[in-house]
C-alpha cells in the first residue's frame, strides 16, 4: 500500500507518478508531487516510479475564483 | 441633459502615501454636500476600502434600518493601495450598505476604474444617503473640482446603453473617454431584491464600454430606491505616482517582478490572460465539484461543451490587453465582441459581452443544467445590462428549477414559464420579466429566503424539502462550488460576515483532494487564516486572483505553497511603500481582524451575528435526496462503515441517508464550535470583550453590542 | 522599418554608444539611462536593445505603445501611466525604467549610438516590412 494525500491506496509493481495521476484522475496540471518528501519535477512523471509503501503527495494548487 | 439641480466646487486634495484624507456624502434627499475628514483612527483601526465603508455604514445607520430606509447608505471606496499603476489588480472598490436580501451589511467588491478615479478626485470614500423624488446622475469631475447633481429621467436605464452614453456625454472626446467611469444598475433593479451595480472603464482598443460588477447583496436595488441612476467619475492624469508612495523604487521593483512571473508563467499554469476565472471549469467538472442542478451532483458529460476550449475559440476575442484598472497583466476580464443577442429587447444588436467569469459558466449553465455557450453568453449580458447580480439569479433559478422538477410548484405557478432544468429559453424569459417587472419576475427576484416561504403559503410546498435544497445563508445565495464533501468549504460560506460568498475562503481542494486541513483544529486554522488573508485585499483596494492565480516558478519549493509566500511579501512590501507603514505579516492578518470582527459585530447589531444565523441548508452539507446518495453511494456507505462503526448493507437507503445527515450535521456544529474558538469568539459566535481588546478594537460601540450576548 | 544592430566580433566593450544615448535622452552620462546595453560575457560584448519586435503594443495596459511611420515601437507619454508592464513582459529585456522616470523607455534607432561607436559596431537597418 502507499498513501496518496494520506489516505490509502493500493500499489502495484511498476506504477510510476504519471499512471498513479491518471489513474487517479488527477487531470489538473498545476500540482506539486512529492514522494517522502521529495520533490518530483514534472518531466520525471512517467520515469519515476513509486514504491512500496511510499508516502505521495499532490498538492493541487488550484485558486478559486 | 437634465436640469442641474446643484452643483458645488471644491479643491481635490493631494493624495499623500495613498490617502486624500477626505471623504465625500452626498444626500440625493435634501441635496447636502458635505467633505468630512478622514482621521488617523480610521486609518489605524479599519485602512480604508471596506474598513472605511463599515465604519461610515455603522455611524449612518441604527439597528431598525431597513435596506430602504433613508439612512440607508452606500458607501463606496478604494483604499490606500488603490490607483496604483505597478503591481497587478489595483482597481478594486469596495461598497457596502444594509442589504435588501439579508438585512445586514454586504460587502461587495469590484474592479474597473471607478474607485482609483474618485480617489484620484481627491476622496477616500464617498457615502450615499437619503432617497430622491426622481432620478438623479451624479457628477464628480477631479480636474475641475466640481460637483454636480442633475435630473436623469431622461436617460436609459440598462448599463450597456447609460454607461455608454453618460461616457460619450462626459467625456469632451474620444480620447478623453478612458478618463470616466460609470456606476449604474439596470431596469431589473427595480423589481428585484439582486440588484447589482455595474462599475464601466472604457476599452480604447474595442472602443467600447466594458463593465466590473459590484455584485452580491443587492446594491443595484438600493440605487435605484434611491433613485440614483447613475454615478460618474472623470479624472485626468493617471501617473504611477498618484499616490505619492513613500517608496516608488520598490514598488516599481516589485511590480515589474511580478509582471515578469506573468509573462513567463500564466501560460503553464492558469492561462488567465486567455480565459480568465473560467479555466477550471473542466477541471471542477472532473473532480466532481462543479455544481450541477441546483447542487445535486458535481458535474455532467455535457460540460465539455463548455470548456475554457470552446470559449477561447469561439467567443472570446483572445491577444489583447483585458485588465479593468490600468498595470494589472493578469488581465482576466475576457470578453465575447460581436456578440449577436437572439432574444429580448436588444434582440438581433452584436453587443460585447463581459465574461463569461468562471461564476457565469456554473451559475447560469451546469447549476441550472444548461451546456449551451450561446445561452450561457446570452443570460450573462442580460445579467449585466439588467442590473441583476448573476450568482443570487443562477442559485435561485436553480432552485425555482428543482422545486418545479420535484412537484412542488407548477408551471401555472412561474406565469406559463416551463423553468425546467436545461431550459435556457424559459430562464431568458426570466431575465426579460425581471426586466419588465412582469409575469413570475418579480417574485423569482426575491431570492431564495423569501422565495422558500412564498412557495409555501401561496403554492403548498414541503417547507422542509425547500429548507433543505433552497441554497441561502443569512439570506444571500450561495456561490458556485459543489462543496457537499468538504466540510472545511461548509464553514467557509456559512461561518461568513456577509453571506455564503468564497471570497473569504475557498478551501476545497486543500480539504478534499490535497487532504491538507484533515483535523477540525487544521480546518480552524484555515477558516481563520484565508478569511482574514483574503479580506485585507478589500481593505486596500487589491484583487484577491494576483495573489494565488499566479504563483511563482518556485513556491512549491516553500513550507506552505497553498499561501505563496513570496506574494504575500510582495503585499506586505507594497503597503509599506505606498503608505510609508512597514507592517508585516502579522499585521496584515491583525488589520484584517479589526474590521471583520467589526463586522460581526454591526450584525449583531442588526439582529443577527450569531451562531442560529451561521447554520447551513443540509444540501451544503450531504446528499437530501435518494438519488443523491445514490450518486455517491460507494463513498457515503464507506463513510458510513469508516467513521460511524455502521453497516451500511443492513440499512435502508432512508436510514443511510438519516445517518449520514446526523453525522454531518454533527461535524458542522463541531466545526463551528472550533473555529469560532479560534476566532476568540464566544460559543454562540459573539467576539468575546477579550479578543477585540487584543486586536485592538476593544472600542466602546462595539463592547456596548458584544455585551448584551455575552 | 529601422532597428538597431550591433556586430559582437568588432564591439571592444568601451561604452560610448551607452554614454551618447543616456546624454541625448536624458542629459546624462549614466549608463542605467540608456537604451543599448552592453553586456561583457567572458570578453565577448554584446548588446541588450529594442528588436523592434512589437509584443508589447497589446500588452500595453493603457494602449500607448504603437508604431510609427519608420515602423519603431514608440511609447506615448500622453497615454503612459508608468505601470512597467511592458517592463516585465519584454521578451529580450529591452525596455527600461528608472524609479525617477514616470514612463520606461527603449531603443528607437535614432542612430546617435551608431555615430558615436568608434568601432563601427552598429548600424541602423532598414527594412521593408513594416513589422506588424
Amino acid at each position: 500500500m502507499i498513501s496518496v494525500n494520506t489516505r490509502e491506496q493500493p500499489w502495484r509493481e511498476g506504477l510510476n507518478v504519471q499512471s498513479l495521476l491518471d489513474e487517479m484522475g488527477f487531470i489538473f496540471r498545476h500540482i506539486i508531487v512529492r514522494i517522502n518528501g521529495e520533490y518530483v519535477p514534472e518531466e520525471a512523471y512517467a520515469a519515476r516510479l513509486i514504491a512500496d509503501g511510499d508516502d505521495v503527495q499532490v498538492l493541487h494548487l488550484i485558486a478559486g475564483g | 441633459m437634465g436640469k442641474i439641480l446643484k452643483q458645488i466646487r471644491y479643491t481635490p486634495a493631494k493624495i499623500e502615501r495613498g490617502y486624500s484624507n477626505k471623504s465625500l456624502y452626498i444626500n440625493v434627499g435634501d441635496l447636502r454636500i458635505e467633505e468630512k475628514e478622514v482621521t488617523d483612527f480610521m486609518k489605524e483601526k479599519f485602512v480604508g476600502g471596506k474598513g472605511f465603508d463599515l465604519w461610515y455604514l455603522w455611524n449612518a445607520v441604527t439597528p431598525e434600518t431597513r435596506w430602504d430606509s433613508p439612512e440607508n447608505e452606500i458607501v463606496m471606496s478604494v483604499g490606500p493601495l488603490g490607483g496604483i499603476t505597478q503591481y497587478s489588480g489595483a482597481g478594486k472598490t469596495l461598497v457596502c450598505a444594509i442589504s435588501p436580501l439579508t438585512g445586514i451589511p454586504i460587502d461587495s467588491n469590484a474592479g474597473g476604474y471607478f474607485g482609483p478615479l474618485l480617489k484620484f478626485a481627491g476622496w477616500d470614500a464617498l457615502e450615499l444617503q437619503g432617497k430622491a423624488e426622481k432620478d438623479l446622475i451624479i457628477f464628480i469631475d477631479g480636474n475641475e473640482g466640481l460637483i454636480s447633481i442633475e435630473e436623469g429621467e431622461e436617460y436609459p436605464e440598462d448599463s450597456h446603453l447609460l454607461a455608454e452614453e453618460l461616457t460619450t456625454r462626459f467625456a469632451g472626446s474620444e480620447e478623453d473617454k478612458v478618463h470616466v467611469s460609470v456606476v449604474s444598475s439596470g431596469s431589473a433593479a427595480k423589481h428585484v431584491l439582486m440588484g447589482m451595480l455595474n462599475f464601466s472603464f472604457y476599452d480604447p482598443r474595442r472602443k467600447t464600454v466594458r463593465f466590473k460588477q459590484a455584485a452580491r447583496g443587492g446594491l443595484g436595488t438600493i440605487m435605484r430606491d434611491k433613485r440614483i441612476k447613475a454615478l460618474v467619475v472623470k479624472f485626468k492624469g493617471i501617473k504611477p505616482n498618484l499616490n505619492n508612495p513613500a517608496d516608488i523604487a520598490t514598488l516599481n521593483r516589485i511590480g515589474v517582478k511580478y509582471h515578469k512571473e506573468m509573462h513567463d508563467l500564466d501560460e503553464k499554469q492558469n492561462g488567465m490572460r486567455k480565459i480568465g476565472t473560467a479555466n477550471t471549469i473542466l477541471v471542477m467538472n472532473k473532480y466532481d465539484l462543479l455544481p450541477t442542478r441546483n447542487f445535486q451532483t458535481g458535474g455532467d458529460p455535457d460540460a465539455v461543451k463548455v470548456s475554457p476550449e470552446v470559449f477561447i475559440t469561439q467567443y472570446l476575442t483572445q491577444g489583447l490587453h483585458d485588465g479593468c484598472w490600468y498595470g494589472c497583466t493578469m488581465s482576466c476580464a475576457k470578453a465575447a465582441d460581436h456578440f449577436k443577442l437572439l432574444t429580448g429587447p436588444y434582440a438581433g444588436q452584436c453587443v460585447t459581452v463581459d465574461g463569461p467569469e468562471y461564476e457565469c459558466v456554473a451559475g447560469l449553465g451546469s447549476n441550472l443544467g444548461i451546456f449551451d455557450p450561446q445561452a450561457i453568453l446570452e443570460q450573462n449580458f442580460y445579467c449585466d445590462t439588467y442590473g441583476i447580480d448573476l450568482i443570487s439569479y443562477a442559485t435561485t433559478v436553480a432552485f425555482i428549477m428543482e422545486c418545479y422538477q420535484r412537484g412542488q410548484i407548477s408551471q401555472e405557478d412561474m406565469g406559463g414559464l416551463d423553468l425546467c432544468f436545461g431550459n435556457a429559453a424559459a430562464s431568458l424569459e426570466l431575465l426579460h420579466q425581471m426586466s419588465r417587472g412582469e409575469g413570475f419576475g418579480p417574485l423569482a427576484g426575491l431570492g431564495i429566503r423569501r422565495l422558500k416561504k412564498e412557495f409555501v403559503e401561496r403554492f403548498g410546498a414541503d417547507p422542509r424539502l425547500l429548507e433543505d435544497i433552497g441554497m441561502e445563508n443569512k439570506g444571500l445565495e450561495y456561490s458556485e462550488y459543489l462543496h457537499k464533501e468538504s466540510l472545511a468549504q461548509q464553514g467557509g460560506f456559512a461561518l461568513t460576515n456577509k453571506g455564503p460568498q468564497h471570497d473569504e475562503a475557498w478551501l476545497i481542494f486543500m480539504d478534499m483532494v490535497n487532504n491538507q486541513i484533515p483535523t477540525f483544529e487544521d480546518k480552524a486554522y484555515a477558516l481563520f487564516y484565508y478569511p482574514m488573508f483574503r479580506t485585507w485585499f478589500g481593505l486596500c483596494g487589491l484583487c484577491k486572483l494576483p495573489w494565488n492565480d499566479i504563483v511563482p516558478a518556485d513556491n512549491y519549493k516553500t513550507e506552505t505553497p497553498a499561501k505563496v509566500p513570496e506574494h504575500v511579501q510582495n503585499y506586505v512590501d507594497i503597503f509599506g511603500a505606498v503608505t510609508g507603514k512597514i507592517i508585516d505579516k502579522d499585521e496584515l492578518i491583525r488589520q484584517s481582524e479589526r474590521v471583520y470582527n467589526f463586522q460581526r459585530v454591526f450584525n449583531l447589531r442588526m439582529g443577527s451575528g450569531l451562531r442560529k444565523h451561521d447554520k447551513a441548508p443540509y444540501r451544503s452539507l450531504g446528499p437530501v435526496t435518494a438519488e443523491e446518495y445514490l450518486s455517491r453511494q460507494e463513498r457515503y456507505d464507506k463513510q458510513l462503515r469508516e467513521l460511524q462503526g455502521l453497516d451500511p448493507e443492513a440499512m435502508s437507503l432512508d436510514e443511510k441517508i438519516a445517518a449520514t445527515r446526523a453525522w454531518r450535521e454533527k461535524q458542522f456544529e463541531l466545526l463551528t464550535d472550533a473555529v469560532y474558538k479560534r476566532r476568540g469568539w464566544t460559543h454562540n459566535g459573539v467576539p468575546k470583550p477579550e479578543h477585540l481588546k487584543e486586536i485592538g478594537m476593544d472600542l466602546p460601540m462595539l463592547l456596548e453590542v458584544v455585551e448584551k450576548h455575552l | 522599418m529601422k532597428i538597431l544592430t550591433h556586430k559582437q566580433e568588432i564591439c571592444t566593450g568601451c561604452r560610448a554608444c551607452e554614454l551618447a544615448c543616456s546624454q541625448a535622452f536624458f542629459r546624462t552620462d549614466d549608463r542605467l539611462k540608456s537604451s543599448i546595453r552592453i553586456n561583457n560575457n567572458f570578453n565577448t560584448f554584446h548588446a541588450i536593445m529594442c528588436t523592434q519586435c512589437g509584443e508589447c503594443i497589446n500588452m500595453c495596459t493603457a494602449n500607448a505603445i504603437y508604431r510609427d511611420k519608420n515602423g519603431v515601437v514608440r511609447i506615448d507619454r500622453k497615454l503612459c501611466v508608468g505601470c512597467l508592464g511592458c517592463v516585465g513582459f519584454c521578451s529580450e529585456l529591452s525596455m527600461f525604467y528608472s524609479d525617477d522616470l514616470l514612463v520606461p523607455f527603449k531603443c528607437v534607432a535614432c542612430g546617435i549610438c551608431v555615430k558615436a561607436c568608434p568601432e563601427d559596431a552598429l548600424e541602423i537597418l532598414v527594412s521593408q516590412s513594416k513589422g506588424d
